[in-house]
């Protein structure tokens, strides 16, 4: 078919030798009318491949029972996610409302393109000791490399499978994960006391936070104040 | 006519000239950078002749991201991620890649579990990789329903690998040093299920567009790329072997643990495209031997060598490594000075090389040909320009 | 179409009376307007708008009902479920694109033949609307029913490739162009194929009006009486009208993965809609004609001489009946040519040609002479009572 071009005609000098592969090979596989067969043969498969196509496509047709579509929306009740998805970044908050981050930062540093920003008190007035501030995620531009999870020594990172968070501004999608500023739950728990734990459990403003795009106030889109995280 | 030409620009004014006889006209015109047959934003600056294409020239940078100068402020790790952006049908390929050149020059030994683990997911990768393909060619030919078929096992597949791994492209699960996590409970169950699934769905693919008359019309004879040209041009993977050349890493240069399995690697003879068709659906058929054998055996240990690996540091030094991915040999090239990042690192990219055998390829044939030519090279525009 | 029928019609009526075929005749509505124009006209107006008015509902209609049950029969055929959201099971879809397409702009390409760019989708739809006229669903129920009426539908099926190749012209798009050239090919060449199998059934039943077509395949379909010659002569028709009909594995025109959309690319709204329109109604047409000519139109299925099987198959009132007929074997033509559509993948221009002028035209033409043989020495089955 193809006009025969310079490369092609190099073939014709002594071939290279070619294929050290070190096992024997799948035999080749010639095409119906790639070998020479009778004009009955090259009809006869044609046709039965042809038939065999039609009937292929046509199985599927009569058994609406293989129909794979998921219908989205209405599904969404029965939809599940898997465990490992990596939807959505969350910071792992036990029953009383306590999450375990220090505030060690490993999660930022190794963060491939500055997703993660966290914000540490230096010292925590009850602890004494570097507590942390916020925990501000950007979604926005988050690979999902699952990285900060992998990394974070105290396991206090995880992916949820929460898929559906498209939203219409940009704003929308810097979280802030801790749900109040101060001290780990371990750390809290040393303290002894539970009024003074309590006390050190800042509510977090959800959207507010040294993140640029975060906060303002832009045409038309009122400033975001939500005190109370609404993601769960 | 054959004619010398360095530059597209010195091209168009020759076509612009009175070359040609003269009640016909050459012309020229952009296949891309929107094309639905370009899969992505290649451009190709075709000379046509009536139907027949004369030049096909590839411009590139589309879809240029500068993945390699970006990985030379990123840890060893923070590397890795970034691959999978490249060839996205063999993401953890080419994670592995990354990997294996870290690994080998910073001398981390992973255990056989990881290995193990490794070797599967590449192999199921390979499949899913030649899924898409194998629709996506039926598509290109002017049959919309192997598109879906191929999509519907595709989508199978991917569901097993997103149970362990989170991610259903980019997956980012091969690390220097391990994996990034451990294989999910069911991982084993569901993958035998899968073999069971997909072991006759490849006949009927076989049924569907294999055997079908029209489409090996369409493929046979068209864009040979003989072994000579093949190897001139660096072509790898099932390119280079549907052109009869038997060389494919897993076997000639064994990484992880593809020296201990039983499989046999197709080799065509003509190089045409239909050659480089059923080796594909071949490797589909042997990439399924490779799991099955490795996936009863995966033993026990741990899933990551060290917990904290962002701190690798080369030695300095230049390391050069390989493997196979779905399309062919990526090689990692990483120059270290010393430091946690690397000094350069540069990807040698499969569908590069293989871009470049379309034009020898097609030339003087018919658009429609280079439609399936191009089919039959698994192009991945993301890993051209990287 | 009014300007055509009549004149031909008050030569054709006292022969069509002294024909007298078996069965009743009920005169066709340009018969009826030829008849009250003896009388006045505004009777013959009456009926001129009655047939005019009835085709163009029945364009819409068709284009409306054809592209959902293709996408009906698409989605089963690939595994999905086709239109669902607007209206129950998406039965409201095709209205809801139909809206849209209205509302859209409609772009003219800047450099392009503007009144040729305009007039392209018209010619495309007045040629299928001319056919349109010609097909007889029920007695009676069909606008011209000329004498010539095989000679019409040659010479009409021949106007829809101007329209398509006005479009491809006028869009100033090579791929357009491209796709114009390659339809205005492939349709001359098929229309061949086309004409050579209606003439075999021409033969049989001795005849050129379609209604007497349908009346001689009374004593059986001419795909059985005809036996081999007939079952040939209908593959031929099969596959050639589906090259008319720019389906798949013929639709080169359009050719979405070469040629972008090939003729219609650069049309948008309206205008692209007539261009949609014009192909279900064709597909439509040439399904309607198949049944004429070789199932045997409106009538029922008989076999030979089993009076109780016959009178099982008459048990429908004598109005429901022959338009139930004509449904199945339409529709059943119809699903085959989607089966085909959604099966197979398309052919190489190259390829196509050598099918026509290679095979298929000797094939027919031997056919033709064979079936005159048939003809001559009275070898088909179940030969009339007189």
């Amino acid at each position: 078919m193809a006009t025969t071009t310079p490369d092609q005609a190099d073939t014709e000098s002594p071939p290279m030798d070619f294929g050290d592969l070190k096992s024997q090979c799948v035999a080749p596989r010639p095409s119906i009318m790639g070998r020479r067969r009778s004009l009955s043969g090259i009809l006869w498969l044609s046709f039965k491949g042809i038939l065999r196509g039609l009937l292929t496509t046509l199985s599927y047709f009569r058994r609406p029972s293989t129909v794979v579509t998921q219908q989205y929306p209405e599904n969404r009740d029965t939809l599940q996610m898997f465990e490992r998805y990596r939807g959505r970044l969350s910071l792992i908050h036990n029953e009383d409302g306590e999450h375990g981050c220090t505030g060690c930062q490993i999660c930022e540093r190794l963060c491939p393109n500055g997703s993660i920003i966290v914000t540490k008190d230096k010292k925590n007035e009850a602890t004494g000791k570097p507590a942390l501030d916020q925990f501000i995620w950007r979604q926005d531009t988050c690979t999902f490399c699952n990285i900060c999870v992998l990394v974070c020594p105290f396991d206090t990172l995880e992916m949820t499978g929460d898929f559906e968070s498209s939203v219409y501004d940009r704003r929308l999608l810097v979280f802030n994960l801790n749900e109040y500023a101060g001290p780990t739950a371990d750390q809290l728990e040393k303290l002894g006391d539970e009024e003074l734990a309590k006390a050190q459990m800042k509510p977090m403003n959800k959207y507010h936070g040294p993140v640029p795009m975060c906060g303002g106030e832009l045409d038309g889109i009122p400033k975001l104040d939500t005190g109370k995280s609404d993601d769960a | 006519m054959t004619v010398e030409v360095s530059s597209l620009k010195e091209l168009v004014e020759q076509a612009s000239g009175t070359s040609g006889s003269p009640d016909t006209q050459e012309y020229f015109v952009n296949m891309g950078p929107q094309h639905p047959s370009t899969h992505g934003v290649l451009r190709l600056v075709l000379k046509l002749d009536g139907e027949r294409v004369l030049r096909c020239i590839p411009v590139l940078g589309y879809i240029h991201r500068s993945i390699e100068k970006i990985s030379e402020h990123m840890n060893y790790m923070n590397c890795v991620h970034l691959t999978d952006r490249m060839d996205y049908l063999s993401s953890i390929m080419n994670n592995w890649a990354v990997a294996k050149a870290v690994e080998e020059a910073a001398g981390i030994e992973v255990n056989d579990r990881i290995r193990y683990i490794r070797t599967i997911f590449a192999e199921l990768e390979r499949i899913q990789s030649h899924q898409l393909w194998w629709g996506v060619l039926g598509m290109d030919l002017g049959a919309f329903t192997p598109f879906l078929y191929g999509i519907r096992d595709r989508e199978v597949l991917n569901d097993v690998m997103e149970e362990t791994i989170g991610a259903r492209l980019t997956m980012n699960y091969v690390l220097p040093g391990g994996l990034m996590a451990d294989i999910h409970p069911n991982f084993v169950n569901r993958v035998k299920e899968f073999i069971k699934y997909f072991r006759p769905k490849l006949d009927e693919y076989d049924d569907l567009l294999t055997n079908n008359v029209i489409i090996q019309e369409r493929l046979r004879n068209v864009g040979v790329l003989s072994a000579q040209t093949a190897v001139q041009y660096g072509a790898t993977g099932p390119v280079l072997r549907g052109s009869g050349v038997a060389f494919d890493l897993r076997k000639d240069h064994p990484y992880g643990v593809y020296d201990q399995v039983d499989f046999e690697v197709p080799v065509g003879t003509v190089g045409d495209s239909w050659d480089r068709y059923w080796v594909r659906v071949e490797e589909m058929r042997q990439s399924l031997r490779i799991v099955e054998q490795l996936l009863d055996n995966i033993p026990p240990g741990d899933f990551l060598v060290k917990k904290l690996n962002s701190k690798i540091k080369l030695p300095e030094g230049r390391y050069y490594s390989q493997l196979e991915t779905a399309r062919g040999i990526l090689g990692v090239f990483i120059t270290s000075d010393k430091k946690d990042e690397p000094y350069r690192l540069h990807y040698r990219s499969p569908n590069f090389n293989n871009l470049w055998c379309l034009e020898p390829m097609i030339k003087g044939d018919y658009i429609a040909s280079l439609i399936g030519a191009m089919s039959s090279l698994d192009l991945v525009i993301p890993d051209i320009d990287r | 179409m009014n300007l055509i029928s009549t004149p031909l019609l008050a030569q054709a009526d006292p022969a069509s009376a002294g024909a007298a075929p078996s069965m009743e005749r009920v005169p066709t509505v340009s018969e009826r307007a030829a008849e009250a124009l003896q009388h006045g006209i505004w009777g013959a107006a009456f009926y001129i708008v009655i047939g005019l008015v009835a085709v163009l509902i029945v364009v819409s209609v068709l284009g409306l009902v054809m592209s959902y049950i293709e996408r009906k029969v698409a989605g089963h055929f690939q595994c999905r479920l086709g239109p669902m959201r607007v209206g129950p099971h998406g039965i409201l879809q095709s209205l809801a694109d139909g809206i849209k397409l209205l509302f859209k702009e409609g772009i003219e390409p800047g450099h392009g033949d503007k009144v040729i760019f305009i007039g392209a989708p018209i010619f495309s739809i007045t040629a299928t609307i001319l056919l349109l006229a010609i097909v007889p669903v029920a007695p009676g129920i069909q606008v011209v029913d000329m004498n010539v009426g095989v000679v019409y539908i040659a010479a009409v099926s021949g106007i829809g490739v101007m329209g398509i190749l006005m479009g491809g012209w006028s869009s100033d798009n090579k791929w357009s162009l491209l796709g114009a050239m390659r339809a205005g090919a492939q349709m001359i060449s098929y229309e061949i194929s086309l004409t050579i199998a209606i003439l075999v059934v021409v033969m049989f039943s001795g005849t050129l009006r379609v209604s007497e077509i349908i009346e001689s395949q009374q004593q059986g379909w001419w795909i059985w009486r005809g036996h081999g010659v007939a079952i040939v002569a209908f593959c031929l028709y099969l596959i050639a009208s589906t090259a008319e009909l720019n389906r798949t594995p013929f639709d080169l025109p359009e050719g979405e993965s070469e040629l972008t959309g090939g003729y219609h690319t650069e049309y948008s709204g309206l205008r692209f809609s007539f261009f949609f329109l014009a192909e279900f109604a064709n597909l439509f047409v040439f399904s309607a004609l198949a049944t004429t000519f070789f199932l045997g139109g409106w009538l029922p299925f008989h076999i030979g001489d089993y009076e109780g099987f016959n009178r099982v198959m008459d048990i429908l009132p004598p109005v429901i009946s022959p338009l139930f007929w004509f449904g199945i074997k339409c529709t059943a033509l119809i699903f085959l040519l989607m089966w085909f559509r959604w099966t197979f993948p398309r052919l190489r221009m190259d390829q196509l040609m050598r099918l026509e002028w290679k095979v298929l035209l000797p094939f027919g033409f031997a056919n033709l002479i064979l079936a005159a043989t048939v003809v001559l020495t009275g070898l088909y089955f179940f030969p009339t009572a007189t």
